[in-house]
């Protein structure tokens, strides 16, 4: 029920932003393709982020656990908070490669 | 131009696509509850020789977590079913608080367990460690068969752990028996069983399993 509802909500805010995208500001629709191609590219580069920053805190782990003579657990690592780091760092990375590709301004 | 589409950019669209799926899967439908009971198995509710509830989490300030709280309950229940003779409770402390044994040991006394069927466990830290603690601790008193109490994801991990030891497991899952429908529940589980999953498959590429 609660999963409809929010699912259905979702559904009905995506449509009026496609209206006030397409109507108000007069964006073209045919470029809503490569947008979503492009939003694609910005989420994927964020879970690259968070697949480094959590293969490389485990490992940080393990090799703490090896080399000093206290125990950290491997569940320390598990924070949701990674997410919200990984959503920066993906995002400023792809909004750095997105500039590069960019002709220079001038200044 | 916006044609050109990088090597680079396409492998991220490809990730990117392949994690909104996941997402919306994980958030939308019962997979992670489905898995959650295919991992589980059909638990083997027949008398053993002990029951052992592994640990979960303790706060520093001795408050233990839900999903130690369900183990322990499960534990209890067992317990109080007649399905064994001993309950052992495993789980060490946090910062220098209570361990986690004892608070849940406090716990099953107030359901009126006597003192002499609990035995604890507070010096494991991992479920491998807490394999080899609870040999040393039943071996000697002869506990072939066990009742192995923990969250269905962990089960896949301790289960063969607990047979290496020597024990003869029967996985009791401490999990909900209904599926969550709030999207937040179901990606909750399903990060659960991607954590179990990658600490099944660090304890395979070691030889733990």
């Amino acid at each position: 029920m609660e999963a409809t509802f929010i699912a259905a909500l979702a559904g009905l805010t995506s449509i009026g932003a496609y209206y006030v995208g397409a109507r108000a500001l007069g964006l073209p629709s045919a470029r809503l393709g490569a947008a979503v191609g492009k939003m694609l590219e910005s989420v994927g580069m964020v879970l690259i982020f968070l697949a480094v920053n959590l293969t490389t805190s485990v490992l940080v782990v393990l090799v703490v656990r090896g080399l000093a003579d206290t125990f950290v657990s491997a569940y320390a690592v598990d924070d949701a908070v990674w997410l919200g780091l990984s959503l920066i760092q993906g995002l400023a990375f792809q909004s750095w490669r997105g500039s590069a590709a960019e002709p220079a301004s001038g200044r | 131009m916006d044609t050109t589409v990088r090597r680079g950019d396409r492998v991220c669209r490809t990730i990117g696509l392949a994690g909104i799926v996941f997402f919306l899967v994980s958030a939308f439908s019962p997979l992670a509850y489905r898995l959650n009971q295919w991992m589980a198995d059909s638990p083997r509710l027949v008398a053993s020789d002990a029951i052992v509830v592994l640990g979960g989490w303790i706060s520093p300030s001795g408050m233990l977590s839900l999903e130690s709280l369900r183990r322990t309950n499960r534990g209890i229940e067992l317990y109080r079913r007649g399905l064994a003779p001993v309950l052992i409770l495993l789980g060490g402390s946090t910062g220098g608080g209570p361990t986690e044994a004892e608070v849940r040991a406090a716990q099953a006394r107030l359901h009126g367990i006597p003192a002499d069927a609990i035995l604890t466990e507070t010096r494991a830290r991992t479920t491998r460690e807490e394999a080899a603690r609870v040999k040393a601790l039943l071996e000697p008193r002869g506990v072939r068969t066990v009742l192995l109490v923990t969250n269905a994801g962990h089960l896949a991990r301790a289960r063969p752990l607990f047979e290496r030891a020597g024990f003869e497991v029967r996985g009791v899952p401490s999990d909900p028996l209904v599926g969550a429908d709030a999207p937040e529940s179901r990606i909750a589980q399903m990060r659960v069983l991607v954590k179990e999953f990658l600490g099944w498959l660090y304890y395979r590429i070691a030889g733990y399993i």
